[in-house]
């Protein structure tokens, strides 16, 4: 997350001008492929499906209907008047000159006062209830880690998912946020849930799930290029599903390989990686995992010798202040995830480092790694 | 709508030569660069922030092509973050906070006081050219890479990023010393050069309405000034303020950032109701209803928006305390601006309304704006706000405020002091049209984007879920509307000067100073002192000769 050395100010320009780079995140589909868009009830707006949170659209409707009424008002009044007091000739006079009508001024600053007032009270009222944690919600606590661009979340089990969530339907949950990084919000609009995800400072929200289906988590706190792309699918299940635990199906040591290779790009795309690391040979904030064309300065992590064998590629890393030559391996992948500023990659932008630590199971981590050889390439 | 006019053939006999006026006084592209006259600083403000706003604008309808498909249609993600945030801070920096004082303000608030300029000219050049330094260094900032900040610059992202950050904090801290001395220079024309007779509740709103921007200025800008500094200092020395890391905090930055820029939505739109308060009362013939009312709402409204800046906070995590204060003191900016609303309409009733293009404009205004204060009332309560917050709804929400009303009421002005500030009149129907235009164009852009808000379309999304394609699209094509109804605006403007027809001394019936003077105005803007006598707004005075005679 350090400042990255500055690109030269013309050729990034010309870049501009010229062709503009797509993002490697570009080409994926995008995060919320397969997900059904949102009904929209008979008001034209999103269901509430959170018991707890029925007052916020109270509210809104309420102030909407104020505000209509006075929409109708003014318009109303103005257009008329406009019209049926048109100037006809160019030296027409006023129909009147009042300049001031005392009862009707107290009148139009009482009511519009005592109007915003009961406004205040129940926003206030339902603002209490949404950020106070209930008893039963407070023992049944998630965590929700963000960093740039991806959510990683937590079970009351302390089990793990990336970019996808289970929660288990009628059932108050709490969910803890942090940021690993820079300012991210977590919002949810089905369940009426927004709070920003300050660093260095824990927050809370907690809701009800009450119907089950699959709704968007967005990030909702400007946070940097991809920042559209931090999203996660959502999935309110019963507890019959829930207890299957479905976020943490890892594909077994002896599961085909298409699987394991499989289950390794979901982390590659859950878990953040794609963010920094391209899968097609392009340079990005960190180094491609797959060689880039020939002439590159992407090696890659993994290449296939002669024979056809998967070996790990050489790379210069920085590692107790001197520079070394190390072999890509499964070792050096694990260390460089858990630790990633033990050996630095020591070349043009990468010496920065920056990366943020990930803790994955070994399990998660060998199909990761599965995933990371099958982009070898001679 | 011919009988608006007077009828042409009551000639006055014109004089052989020209009379001498300020364009015409001195020749010579230093004539203007080193000018001192306000109405001269008034036209080169009047050419740079029209230029930012029409630069801003073209970045707005990229913004908008961008986003005709959920994919994106044109840039790369990274791109499309520059663009947005250079929409955005050119329109609030370099446009929506300095033109109208700048140029409207700067051209008419001395001929209203009765005055010969400001009372410090050169501080009025200066703050011109901080003006231009800051929009050069704007400008620089692009060419060195731009910015991807958002024009918020919240950290610690702003602190982190690859990008000129640093430059274009430089280009705000100009701008805001160019705002300030403009502030600083109204308050003491306003104090001191009032001519005999001009009691302070015989000021034209207008006037009421940049002195209360001016207090604004001079109070609020300071503290943006030292924020953007800190984030220089951050991001070049390492100091820990804003970045948690190094024991500072991002709230922080969102207070001191908001402890400005709220006050700022005010710095921007009480300017604008100062031309509204003008308008409708020129156009209606009619003394403005509540005249002192409107007067205390303007200054009630300046010193309430210091207090309520918490309330672009109520999802980061505040206190609830700070959440209850901000949002009560929020309800209360409602009443005073309720209360100005009301007046304006009551203006307009029984009154002799012209449909000419002001105050086309003016009404445009009006609806707009009501749209845009009832939606805050709505972002004002809190738990909706928790919903509604970071999303298209807000984005719909300031921008009613910011461009259908602050931008339209600068075009209003800019209709009604046309005929005055160059003598000449632009095409009337063609206004007409382009006034129908952009207030169609505006509602289709941002209509759509209250629904797709409440729907929970979170802003600032260079790629979005594909239910949200529709209102997306609406959104566009109301947006290129909208840019079509701008682009004849200026066609026709320009046109005027080479091709209008000679205005009339007192194009509308104005009975304020500024329609006392000749037009165009001398260099010293009156050949005698005025000296005033009657009350202001009071159209029994009002002489019907002059709407006959052609300019000068």
């Amino acid at each position: 997350m350090l400042a990255e050395p500055r690109p030269n100010p013309v050729a990034t320009v010309i870049t501009h001008l010229i062709q503009d780079p797509q993002g490697a995140s570009k080409q994926e589909p995008p995060p919320w492929d397969g997900m059904p868009a949102p009904e929209i009830d008979e008001f034209g707006q999103l269901p509430v499906l959170s018991s707890t949170f029925d007052h916020v659209d109270g509210l809104f409707y309420f102030t909407y209907a104020v505000c209509i009424f006075f929409f109708v008002l003014i318009t109303g009044v103005l257009l008329y008047s406009a019209v049926a007091h048109r100037r006809k000739t160019w030296d027409q006079k006023p129909l009147s000159n009042f300049t001031h009508n005392t009862p009707l001024e107290v009148i139009w600053t009482i009511v519009p006062l005592i109007i915003v007032m009961v406004m205040f009270a129940w926003g206030f009222k339902g603002a209490l209830d949404m950020t106070t944690v209930p008893q039963a919600a407070k023992q049944n606590t998630y965590k929700a880690s963000a960093k740039q661009w991806a959510w990683t979340f937590t079970y009351p089990d302390g089990t793990q998912s990336y970019s996808e969530v289970w929660f288990e339907v009628d059932k108050p949950v709490q969910v803890v946020i942090e940021s690993q990084d820079v300012l991210h919000a977590f919002f949810l609009p089905s369940m009426r849930v927004k709070r920003d995800v300050v660093p260095g400072r824990f927050g809370t929200v907690w809701f009800t799930p009450t119907r089950t289906g699959d709704f968007h988590l967005f990030c909702a706190e400007y946070c940097g290029k991809s920042h559209s792309r931090m999203y996660a699918k959502v999935h309110v299940v019963d507890s019959e599903t829930f207890a299957k635990q479905p976020w943490n199906i890892v594909p077994e040591a002896d599961a085909p390989i298409e699987d394991r290779v499989a289950y390794g790009k979901q982390l590659w795309k859950g878990a953040g990686c794609y963010a920094c690391h391209s899968i097609e040979g392009i340079e990005n904030t960190g180094p491609s995992w797959k060689a880039g064309p020939a002439g590159s300065t992407e090696m890659g992590l993994f290449a296939k010798n002669e024979a056809g064998e998967i070996v790990g590629t050489e790379r210069v890393v920085f590692e107790d202040g001197e520079e070394k030559t190390v072999t890509v391996d499964e070792d050096y992948i694990k260390e460089s995830i858990a630790y990633p500023a033990k050996k630095i990659v020591w070349r043009g932008r990468y010496k920065n480092g920056g990366m943020p630590a990930a803790q994955l199971s070994d399990d998660k981590l060998s199909c990761l790694i599965d995933f990371m050889k099958s982009l070898a390439e001679n | 709508m011919t009988t608006n006019t007077p009828p042409v053939d009551v000639q006055v006999a014109s004089p052989a030569s020209p009379r001498e006026d300020y364009l015409n006084c001195s020749k010579g592209i230093m004539s203007w660069l080193g000018t001192l006259d306000h109405k001269r600083i008034g036209i080169m403000y009047l050419i740079g922030v029209g230029l930012a706003f029409l630069s801003g604008g073209a970045f707005a309808l990229l913004v908008r092509l961008h986003l005709w498909e959920p994919e994106g249609m044109l840039f790369s993600n990274q791109t499309y973050n520059q663009i947005f945030t250079l929409h955005g801070a050119f329109m609030v920096f370099l446009f929506v906070i300095p033109a109208i004082p700048g140029s409207l303000g700067n051209m008419v608030l001395p001929l209203m006081v009765g005055a010969k300029d400001v009372a410090l000219p050169r501080l009025n050049l200066l703050s011109f050219y901080l003006w231009l330094t800051g929009a050069v260094l704007a400008a620089l900032a692009i060419i060195l890479g731009g910015f991807d900040t958002g024009w918020t610059f919240y950290a610690p992202y702003s602190l982190y990023t690859n990008q000129a950050v640093v430059t274009i904090g430089l280009a705000i801290f100009v701008l805001g010393f160019s705002s300030i001395f403009t502030g600083l220079n109204f308050i003491v024309t306003v104090h001191k050069l009032r001519a005999p007779g001009m009691t302070w509740f015989r000021l034209p709103l207008f006037v009421w309405a940049l002195y209360a921007t001016s207090l604004l200025q001079v109070l609020a800008t300071p503290v943006l000034g030292i924020t953007v500094l800190l984030v220089a200092f951050e991001r070049l020395y390492h100091i820990g303020i804003f970045d948690p890391r190094l024991g500072g905090d991002p709230v922080l930055f969102e207070h001191f950032f908001w402890f400005y820029s709220h006050p700022a939505v005010y710095i921007m739109v009480l300017p604008a109701f100062g031309i509204i308060s003008e308008l409708v009362t020129v156009h209606s013939r009619k003394p403005l209803f509540g005249y002192k009312l409107i007067a205390f709402s303007s200054l009630a409204i300046a010193i309430i928006s210091f207090l309520v800046w918490g309330h672009h906070m109520f999802t980061s995590g505040q206190s609830t305390y700070a959440m209850f204060a901000f949002s009560f003191l929020t309800f209360f900016v409602a009443i005073p601006t309720a209360i100005k609303e009301f007046s304006w309409v009551a203006t307009v009733w029984r009154g002799s309304v012209a449909l000419n293009s002001p105050m086309l404009y003016t009404l445009a205004f009006l609806i707009i704006f009501a749209i845009g204060g009832l939606t805050g009332v709505i972002l004002g309560a809190l738990n909706v706000d928790l919903h509604l917050h970071d999303t298209y709804f807000v984005v719909a929400h300031f921008h009613y405020v910011m461009m259908g009303s602050i931008a339209l009421a600068f075009f209003a002005g800019l209709h009604h002091w046309w005929p005055k500030m160059f003598g000449k009149m632009y095409n009337e129907t063609l206004a007409k049209i382009a006034a129908v235009t952009i207030f169609v164009g505006f509602n289709a852009t941002f209509l759509p984007q209250f629904i797709m808000g409440s729907r929970g379309m979170p802003r600032r999304y260079a790629t979005y879920v594909p239910e949200y394609a529709p209102y997306h699209q609406a959104s566009t094509i109301g947006a290129m509307i909208l840019g079509s109804g701008v682009a004849l605006m200026v066609v026709y403007l320009v046109a005027s000067l080479f091709t209008g027809k000679k205005a009339k001394e007192n194009q509308w019936g104005g009975v304020t100073l500024d329609w006392k003077c000749p037009t165009p105005p001398p260099h010293l803007n009156f050949d005698d002192e005025p000296k005033v006598i009657h009350e202001v707004y009071d159209y029994s005075t009002l002489d019907y000769e002059s709407l006959q005679r052609d300019a000068t």
